[in-house]
């Protein structure tokens, strides 16, 4: 299955102007709240009509504004779990299942409704109501009730948000172990960045209403090509600089504050030129802090900045460490894994240098960061 | 004692309200659920019972009912029901007095669904008439109830619109509330008490069961 679409959607003080297409994979929406995730999903799926555009699933219209086809909801056949999951409240966990294959016949409405509450684990609360059920079994029964009606596409709107973070992540295991069973075309809304990392194969980043970004997870991880893409993906180390000189693969940028920046050029990317302005930029996780009683590895012997430790926040699984660049008031954003970060001895106001890998510094040339 | 009020009462009563149910309820829907254009002035004329003068609602009826009106002609001519002076003239009268009644709280029943479970039925593939058979009547349930039940007891108790356009016929048109109303100025008290218990009582049960049966589910 695939989905293409242009849609063109004005509200009184908002916008949604986004096309892209996608196939039999899992795409997540990422970005901020209130930029019109929501909205977009509903324009295509019918809820909501666009002003302009058109919608495609496997290459034939369910909307297009200019020759008025417009198909009604009920045969878009798109699968949609909302962020609250509208689970019918007066019926039970079984019916809520069947409701949308009622029209089999008996036996083959309760296999299939069978079928679906032993993959979803629901075994045993068949005849409960919703109000009955913790958050995960209502998603699970969403979900079931969705599936169960063999959607073209799905549609799933922020799924775990009200969940905490045990359940999450045993769903998102269900949800990936699902997906491989029934690849479907699948988006998925969210605007937590490290669900954006662990589900998505690509990513479409949208901002305001408008797109930023459509590209695998590295690209867009990586290489952002936009300063509000590198932005909502929390990397906070960005700068900009001129070009003093290309040498094949490396592009040197400077910055008053960081000095001279070896980086190495995105053949993909856009063109450089000697002279002209840059945003560039580095992930928090790709910074090294070299460890002072060991020599220099060649991989990181490019773009040593010395400072100091301004303060760590621990995070689980990770630390997150402020660097001040000596001699300036910039800082940087570091992210270290504990194990790292206790082997360092790091703590406020100890003195470290760090390396910013020439490979993981990305370059947007400034006339395309105004567009 | 004559039971003919108390059997002519229900009957117009639930007439009436039948009535008031079936076209409110798409009435409700409609003004729920639908923007179009003359929606206010659609309201404001369904919601008129319950500001003007039942003397004057029942005027309007008889007018239009009449032999002279035009929809009285035509009734009459065409289809040969004659309304006015008859019960079913108080079945009319009764159903527009209990209409907004009953339009109202199912209106707002309505608008309290919420509208992404309508959505979650048409993406399942349900047409517009299954979803408002199976999900939005379901739980709008207890406002089309109440509404049910303020829109009978409306019925039960109309009087001015229903002696304008029925009239006072004993045996033919007295309902409760003219028999009432008859038996005080003739007088007869025991009568006049015994009609007031028996509306007290029906009136109190009828409440008392709707809210103990109506009482929520999930």
């Amino acid at each position: 299955m695939s989905l293409s679409f242009q849609v063109k959607k004005h509200l009184r003080r908002f916008s949604i102007d986004v096309g892209f297409s996608t196939e039999e994979e899992l795409t997540v929406l990422f970005g901020p709240s209130g930029a019109g995730k929501s909205l977009l999903l509903n324009v295509l799926s019918g809820i909501a009509r666009p002003d302009s555009g058109f919608v495609k699933i496997n290459d034939i219209e369910v909307f297009n504004s200019t020759t008025g086809i417009n198909i009604p909801i009920r045969e878009r056949r798109i699968g949609y779990l909302f962020q609250d999951y509208a689970l019918f409240p007066h019926m039970t966990v079984f019916e809520n299942i069947a409701y949308g294959i009622n029209h089999l016949s008996k036996n083959r409405m309760k296999a299939k409704v069978e079928e679906l509450i032993a993959l979803m684990r629901l075994i045993g609360f068949e005849d409960r109501l919703p109000k009955e059920l913790s958050g995960g079994q209502k998603q699970r029964t969403a979900l079931a009730r969705t599936l169960a009606t063999e959607p073209r596409i799905l549609f799933l709107d922020e799924p775990f948000s009200a969940l905490d973070y045990q359940v999450r992540e045993k769903l998102r295991a269900d949800l990936s172990l699902i997906h491989q069973r029934y690849p479907m075309t699948t988006i998925f809304v969210t605007h937590d960045l490290e669900e954006a990392f662990v589900m998505g194969e690509k990513i479409a980043i949208i901002n305001n209403g408008r797109l930023e970004q459509f590209g695998t997870k590295d690209e867009v991880f990586y290489k952002p090509k936009t300063r509000n893409v590198a932005k909502f993906l929390g990397s906070r180390n960005i700068f900009t600089g001129r070009v003093a000189s290309l040498n094949g693969t490396i592009a040197i940028i400077n910055n008053p504050d960081v000095g001279e920046i070896k980086a190495l050029i995105d053949i993909k990317g856009p063109q450089l030129l000697v002279g002209e302005d840059v945003t560039f930029g580095i992930r928090p996780e790709e910074i090294m802090v070299i460890r002072p009683d060991r020599p220099i590895d060649k991989k990181i012997q490019d773009n040593i900045l010395d400072g100091e430790v301004v303060t760590t926040i621990g995070k689980g699984a990770s630390h997150t460490v402020y660097f001040k660049i000596k001699g300036t008031d910039t800082n940087l954003k570091i992210e270290i894994p504990n194990f790292a970060y206790r082997k360092l001895n790091l703590s406020k106001g100890k003195q470290i240098s760090v390396s910013l890998k020439r490979e993981s510094i990305w370059m947007i040339p400034e006339k395309q960061v105004k567009v | 004692m004559d039971v003919f009020p108390v059997y002519l009462t229900l009957k117009v009563s639930v007439v009436a309200t039948f009535f008031s149910v079936a076209i409110g309820l798409a009435l409700a829907w409609l003004m729920a659920r639908k923007d179009f254009w003359g929606k206010g002035v659609l309201d404001a004329i369904i919601m008129q019972p319950l500001v003007i003068p039942p003397t004057v609602l029942g005027y309007y009826l008889l007018v239009l009912l009449g032999r002279s009106g035009t929809v009285g002609r035509f009734l009459e001519d065409v289809l040969g029901v004659t309304l006015v002076f008859t019960w079913k003239g108080a079945v009319v009268a009764a159903f527009v007095a209990s209409l907004p009644l009953f339009v109202r709280p199912a209106r707002a029943a309505i608008e309290g669904v919420d509208k992404n479970m309508e959505n979650a039925a048409r993406l399942l593939g349900k047409t517009e008439w299954e979803v408002l058979k199976t999900i939005t009547v379901p739980l709008a349930w207890r406002g089309i109830i109440a509404g049910a039940v303020m829109a009978f007891a409306r019925a039960t108790g109309e009087f001015g619109a229903t002696l304008m356009v029925a009239g006072n016929i004993p045996g033919m048109t007295q309902t409760l509330s003219i028999a009432i109303y008859d038996a005080v100025q003739m007088g007869n008290t025991k009568m006049a008490n015994m009609l007031v218990g028996i509306i007290t009582i029906f009136s109190f049960l009828v409440l008392y069961f709707v809210n103990r049966f109506t009482k929520g589910r999930y």
